[in-house]
């Protein structure tokens, strides 16, 4: 049998079968993760701490230590964590729900704090475990078991544009938006979550990456359509850019 | 740091004993009356090669916290009731996950925004859990700065031993008090314990390991719950702590702790001296509650007072303990300029009880 772990390195299980849904994006943001991880050889010392949602799932196909937090509390875990081992690489890694609804707050202060670790935030515009709810970055109009006519942006406002929060805070170091939409958008991606672990790694301050994907599932799409979505409608929102990226300044680590 | 005697605020003799034990970060966020922990952990935390770390909320002081004690280091916070009540997701978390870190509830009056002023209003919150599931944090009520001092490296032993929090609750009189105490040299009493078998700290030396509070099968949430069970009956069973004075030949007990506790030993030397055989319980563990204070104590004993600087909850834990072999009186108050009995009262309360026998 061929060994994959030769081919693809050791930082992704192969064994494993993930538990993420027939077209879930979270197995391609996950695979990127491990890519990255891998590429800058820091799988030993890297820490997952991932959110409460289907983002939680990610660690299990990494064999990297790995903390499942509170519900939202993520980066505030990643700043006690990161405290106590500034040697280690910590990154956040959640869904929309986890990172902007509940852990708004504690997202915000991490990012202003400015310290060198890194957050994933996969964004396919719904609660994906509890089965599709509105989140905070569910499109205007869009349909969910909580929203049964639409978001109503009279009372649900619109949905948020978390990177665009943090563009002024001098201690964002890369801040990007990317999607899984397609093979290309993929490679931008990828270049995109390694940059921002580079950033972690140089010690120079906070990065975020936000990734839009489909949820087939949660949005009750065929896959084939739940992309086009993710590549036409949310990107049309949501627009995919590197808002930011100081990642070219020397290593302060 | 050596063994020096300072006049300190209580709880900056707190903060001196959590740094002196070997507390390397300290989260915390202002609130009175806990604020001056923070502040003196902010000062001298940098000496002994740590940091205080102010946080936005104390939701995230208690995230903060919990990630932190996940790589083994000696982590603390420092709050009141407000405060504590938004860290109840965390420590039930780190009680779940099995991390040590040593935690102070400066207790102010309460509910809702309560009053600054000293209480003992926490009782129930700090001992019942506080959060959701079947948890237990091992809580320690010391009585004056000096016992401060002298239980802080075996609050740091009960973190580690049993991997769980510890939190010292303090009534805010106490806490505010200013008085005399012996600060021990530096010794980080965490070094005592090998945290390489369980810290999250990267695959460089373990292979992987995940800290999962969520079951991924029911059969998980049982395990997890017996687990538990296990520990919290070893600890009820091994970690009980209390003072008993003069209660051999007892007619009445008073039961309290805290500053009224220490209030306790002059009712007593009063009250004997008038030839009244009364003695007193005064519990240090709160939880585990020192049952086994109240089991032994003798035929002698008619009645207890249980005094509190609330409207009763230390009671139902007293009433537990002895199980209808005796009656159990309250007397308790909260609030105003004078948020407490006074000796006189309590002394007045002691008399009518036995006075009624």
């Amino acid at each position: 049998m061929e060994n994959l772990s030769a081919k693809y390195g050791k930082t992704l299980n192969l064994d494993k079968l993930t538990s993420y849904c027939p077209g879930c994006g979270h197995g391609i943001v996950t695979r990127l993760v491990a890519e990255a991880i891998e590429n800058l050889g820091i799988m030993k010392r890297t820490i997952a701490i991932v959110g409460i949602g289907c983002g939680g799932f990610s660690h299990h196909y990494m064999d990297i230590d790995a903390i499942e937090a509170t519900h939202g509390r993520a980066p505030s875990f990643a700043i006690g964590y990161k405290l106590c081992r500034p040697g280690n690489i910590v990154y956040t890694y959640a869904g929309d729900g986890d990172t902007c609804a509940i852990g708004l707050g504690d997202l915000l202060h991490a990012a202003n704090k400015g310290m060198p670790i890194t957050t994933i935030m996969v964004n396919n515009t719904v609660f994906g475990m509890t089965g599709g709810q509105m989140s905070p970055t569910t499109l205007a109009g869009q349909v969910t078991s909580t929203t049964v006519n639409g978001r109503d942006t009279s009372t649900q406002g619109y949905p948020l544009l978390v990177p665009e929060m943090m563009q002024f805070m001098p201690g964002v170091k890369y801040l990007a938006r990317e999607t899984v939409a397609s093979p290309q958008a993929i490679r931008k991606a990828k270049k995109s979550i390694q940059k921002a672990f580079e950033c972690q790694v140089k010690g120079l301050g906070y990065s975020f990456v936000e990734v839009l994907v489909p949820c087939p599932t949660g949005l009750k799409m065929s896959i084939k359509d739940s992309y086009a979505r993710c590549g036409k409608e949310m990107t049309d929102y949501f627009k995919p850019q590197v808002f930011k990226d100081e990642t070219e300044q020397a290593d302060v680590a | 740091m050596t063994q020096e005697t300072l006049f300190l605020k209580n709880t900056e003799t707190f903060a001196e004993s959590l740094a002196r034990c070997g507390v390397k970060y300290h989260f915390a966020y202002p609130i009175t009356p806990a604020t001056d922990v923070m502040k003196r952990m902010a000062v001298i935390l940098p000496k002994y090669g740590g940091k205080m770390m102010q946080m936005e909320s104390e939701l995230a002081v208690s995230s903060a916290l919990a990630g932190a004690a996940a790589t083994g280091t000696l982590v603390a916070t420092s709050s009141s009731g407000p405060g504590v009540t938004l860290m109840h997701e965390a420590i039930g978390f780190m009680c779940a996950a099995e991390l040590p870190c040593i935690m102070l509830d400066s207790m102010r009056v309460g509910p809702g925004d309560g009053d600054i002023l000293g209480a003992q209003s926490d009782y129930y919150v700090t001992t019942r859990g506080g959060g959701h599931g079947d948890y237990h944090t091992i809580v320690l009520a010391p009585a004056s700065g000096q016992e401060i001092a002298d239980i802080m490296p075996h609050g740091i032993r009960l973190a580690y031993t049993y991997r769980t929090p510890v939190l010292f609750v303090i009534d805010g009189v106490s806490a505010q008090m200013t008085e005399s105490t012996t600060l021990p040299a530096y010794n980080d009493y965490s070094a005592e314990f090998d945290t390489s078998e369980w810290a999250f700290t990267g695959t460089q030396d373990h292979p992987k390991r995940a800290l999962i509070t969520g079951s991924y099968s029911h059969e998980d949430g049982y395990r997890m719950n017996e687990m538990l069970r296990a520990k919290y009956e070893k600890i009820r069973e091994d970690e009980q702590m209390w003072e008993a004075v003069q209660v051999e030949d007892a007619d009445l007990v008073v039961a309290a702790f805290g500053i009224h506790g220490r209030m306790c030993k002059d009712l007593v030397s009063k009250m004997r001296a008038d030839g009244k055989k009364v003695g007193f319980i005064r519990p240090i563990s709160l939880w585990p509650f020192p049952e086994r204070a109240f089991a032994a104590l003798p035929e002698s004993v008619k009645n207890i007072l249980v005094v509190e600087m609330n409207h009763g909850q230390m009671i139902d834990d007293v009433r537990l303990a002895v199980n209808g072999r005796m009656p159990v009186h309250f007397l308790g108050k909260t609030g105003g300029d004078m948020p407490m009995n006074t000796l006189a009262e309590m002394i007045a309360e002691a008399d009518r009880i036995l006075g009624d026998n």
